[in-house]
């Protein structure tokens, strides 16, 4: 068994014109059997910038711990929020340090820069950075996601369609894995507003 | 020493505190994640005037390819270049922690960096982790004292060559070099003879693909040629796309927050009443 | 076909140490190999310590270069703090203290040759473990289990320089025939009172031995003419 297929997970980040989007699933499970169908791996670390884990829920728990602590210590230093590529570079650098013996997750980053320059990052569980400009997938879902968004991504898409986008490539992939699905959580950014929504999604 | 109560940023160097619970997994008959690769094809050559780099941009983790188009020349110095191959996590923090440590040289020394600095610094690291930190490198650069290519293995060995390939696509592309590498090739010629060898390595060898990087070194100073070829252009995308309309997805909860408005703090004002 | 590319960079070589009348003779092939793949076909086995002390390295590439790094730099120190050049005896040692303490770790076998105005010329071997051997001549390498009889043989005590770099070349060029791991050119050293010569020989200018080949571009060119029709 590969260690990432031990809870399933299906993530996916895309990029649309002055927004973004970062979806999951909602299934928690230890190998073939369902723990929780509401299970969070989307965090927010601030208004603008989301980070989802995907991997062995219990090591993506603790790595959240410890990104929301190192960030609450860069806000108390620095008096402002992180910029998404600071903070990838922070993920990387705590992942690397692990490099022998690694936290088993794979980071989706996704937020908003100056300017409102949608930016999304994946890495490996040992902190190489991929910077992509469009969408970038992650956990156990991720080769059929790299197959439908691969189709379906469209450049500058504005938010409404970037929903319907990212929630049916996310929705066809999961449906082809076994490990991940029960409903989706898609979470659209712009510079206005965040808008959290659950999806309806099989749920066998 | 007594543990500090919290968990503060580490000064640098690895943790080893997950090794024993993954030996403890692996024992249990999990299976550990790949890593991403770049299953490489990376060359360098001296001419002329100074030094050429070319890469492939295709990363991989295991058959899957995970990036189309990566970049594999990495920033050393200005002066200095590296092609990146093996994990890469791997190269890019090696690539990254010696380029620091040459910024930190030049600012104590207020001298150009040299490559052969760049050399030791970077064969020492590997050297020092045994062969586990798997970087293949080749390293090029114009310092004061001319051209230098070199390529450094991940057990820390090193080579001084006038033309390097190196990755899995290093067979193919040496091919070409063999035959073709002269001494004293102009730019062109240079150019030329690199893209050729990426290319020889992208087609036959299937750890690399996509694009060709180039980056031209010369005493006045560097030229990185993004994407300088772009051999694999897409061919299977519609032109209209997939056009989903709003509401097809079916939704079970939306919730929306504003984003704060930012407030404008006028001096003086804001503390006031 | 495995080509075994991971495999450490090692120098599966050909290493020769010769003392003649006025001094030593240096030689070696120039193949580094990575499992099958021929990762340098042009490198130098034989590096500069002092300006009158050479070694051949051969064994693990990372290995050698480091102990040969490392030993360069106690000699700057050493010949600064003694004001004059450092002997052979000194350096075989610094060599041998190295590898000895780190055996678990290294997998290098060095032979150090050089001239001094104490001893003459001196060649020491220094094989896996840390032993240290001085000895008329030596030689190394995966290349050398060939050379043993030849070398009982052919070496005499106070050689002319001729003859020994001769015996040297003659010697790496049977190895290179017999040896897949040893290969490329043939690079000597020569140090004496006068100082260092350094030659190279390449792969095309060394005598063929048994049911050796012409050089040739291609083996098309080895066929017969095709019949004319």
């Amino acid at each position: 068994m590969q260690i990432f297929e031990y809870n399933g997970s299906a993530l996916v980040a895309m990029v649309g014109k002055n927004c973004f989007a970062i979806a999951s699933d909602r299934r928690l499970g230890v190998q073939l059997q369902t723990i929780a169908t509401d299970f969070q791996k989307i965090y927010k670390i601030h208004g603008r910038l989301f980070i989802g884990l995907a991997g062995l829920a219990t090591d993506a728990q603790t790595l959240y711990q410890r990104l929301i602590f190192r960030h609450k210590l860069y806000q108390l230093r620095e008096e402002r929020d992180m910029k998404p590529e600071t903070f990838a570079s922070l993920v990387s650098a705590i992942l690397y340090e692990k490099r022998f013996g690694p936290y088993f997750c794979q980071p989706v980053i996704a937020g908003l820069g100056k300017d409102d320059k949608p930016f999304i990052c994946t890495m490996d569980s040992i902190g190489a950075k991929e910077l992509a400009e469009d969408f970038v997938v992650g956990g156990t879902a991720s080769e059929s996601l790299y197959g439908a968004c691969e189709s379906m991504y469209k450049p500058d898409m504005k938010p409404e369609e970037l929903f319907e986008t990212i929630s049916q490539a996310l929705l066809s992939s999961v449906d082809r894995d076994c490990l991940s699905g029960w409903g989706g959580h898609v979470i659209v950014v712009t510079p206005d507003d965040i808008t959290e929504r659950t999806l309806k999604g099989r749920m066998d | 020493m007594a543990k500090a109560a919290v968990d503060v940023p580490p000064k640098g160097g690895f943790s080893f505190d997950l090794c024993r619970r993954n030996e403890m997994l692996v024992k249990k008959g999990a299976e550990l994640p790949k890593f991403r690769k770049t299953g490489t094809t990376i060359v360098g050559l001296v001419f002329k005037d100074g030094v050429i780099l070319g890469a492939d941009t295709r990363a991989t983790e295991g058959p899957i390819v995970c990036d189309k188009n990566c970049e594999k020349i990495h920033y050393m110095a200005p002066n200095i270049y590296c092609c990146g191959a093996g994990t890469a996590a791997d190269t890019e923090a090696v690539t990254d922690m010696v380029s620091s440590q040459l910024a930190l040289h030049r600012y104590a020394t207020g001298r150009e960096s040299r490559v052969i600095t760049a050399l030791t610094l970077l064969k020492s690291h590997l050297f020092s982790y045994q062969g586990h930190v798997s970087a293949a490198l080749v390293l090029g650069g114009v310092d004061v004292t001319g051209p230098h290519l070199h390529t450094i293995y991940p057990h820390g060995s090193t080579d001084t060559l006038p033309f390097a390939t190196m990755g899995s696509g290093s067979l193919a592309a040496m091919a070409m070099f063999e035959s073709r590498y002269k001494e004293g090739m102009t730019r062109e010629e240079g150019i030329k003879l690199v893209c050729d060898a990426i290319c020889s390595g992208i087609f036959n060898d299937l750890g690399s693909g996509s694009n060709v990087d180039v980056c031209v070194i010369t005493k006045d100073g560097k030229d990185y040629l993004r994407n300088h070829q772009l051999p694999n252009p897409r061919t299977y995308v519609s032109t209209r796309g997939y056009s989903f309309t709003k509401g097809q997805t079916e939704v079970l909860s939306t919730k929306i927050t504003p984003m704060k408005e930012k407030v404008e703090i006028i001096e003086g004002d804001a503390m006031e009443e | 076909m495995d080509l075994n590319l991971t495999a450490p960079h090692s120098m599966g070589t050909t290493i020769i140490g010769v003392t003649y009348k006025d001094g030593v003779v240096l030689g070696a092939d120039s193949r580094t190999s990575t499992g099958m793949y021929v990762a340098n076909r042009a490198s130098d086995k034989i590096t500069q310590l002092t300006d009158n002390v050479y070694l051949c390295r051969s064994g693990s590439a990372a290995d050698s270069q480091v102990v040969s790094d490392y030993v360069r730099y106690y000699l700057h120190q050493h010949t600064i703090q003694l004001g004059q050049p450092a002997t052979v005896k000194v350096t075989a040692n610094l060599i041998r203290l190295l590898s000895y303490q780190n055996k678990n770790m290294l997998e290098t076998g060095l032979i150090v040759g050089g001239w001094d105005q104490y001893g003459g010329g001196q060649i020491y071997s220094v094989p896996l473990g840390g032993t240290i051997v001085e000895q008329p001549f030596a030689i190394g390498g995966s290349g050398s289990s060939y050379l043993y009889g030849f070398f009982d043989q052919a070496w005499k005590k106070d050689l002319t320089e001729e003859a020994a770099e001769d015996l040297v070349k003659k010697a790496v060029s049977l190895a290179i025939a017999r040896d897949g791991a040893s290969g490329g050119v043939v690079r000597t050293v020569i140090i004496n009172k006068d100082g260092v010569k350094r030659r190279f020989f390449p792969g095309d200018a060394l005598p063929l031995w048994h049911e050796e080949l012409e050089p040739c571009n291609s083996l098309l060119d080895l066929l017969p003419e095709p019949m004319s029709t």
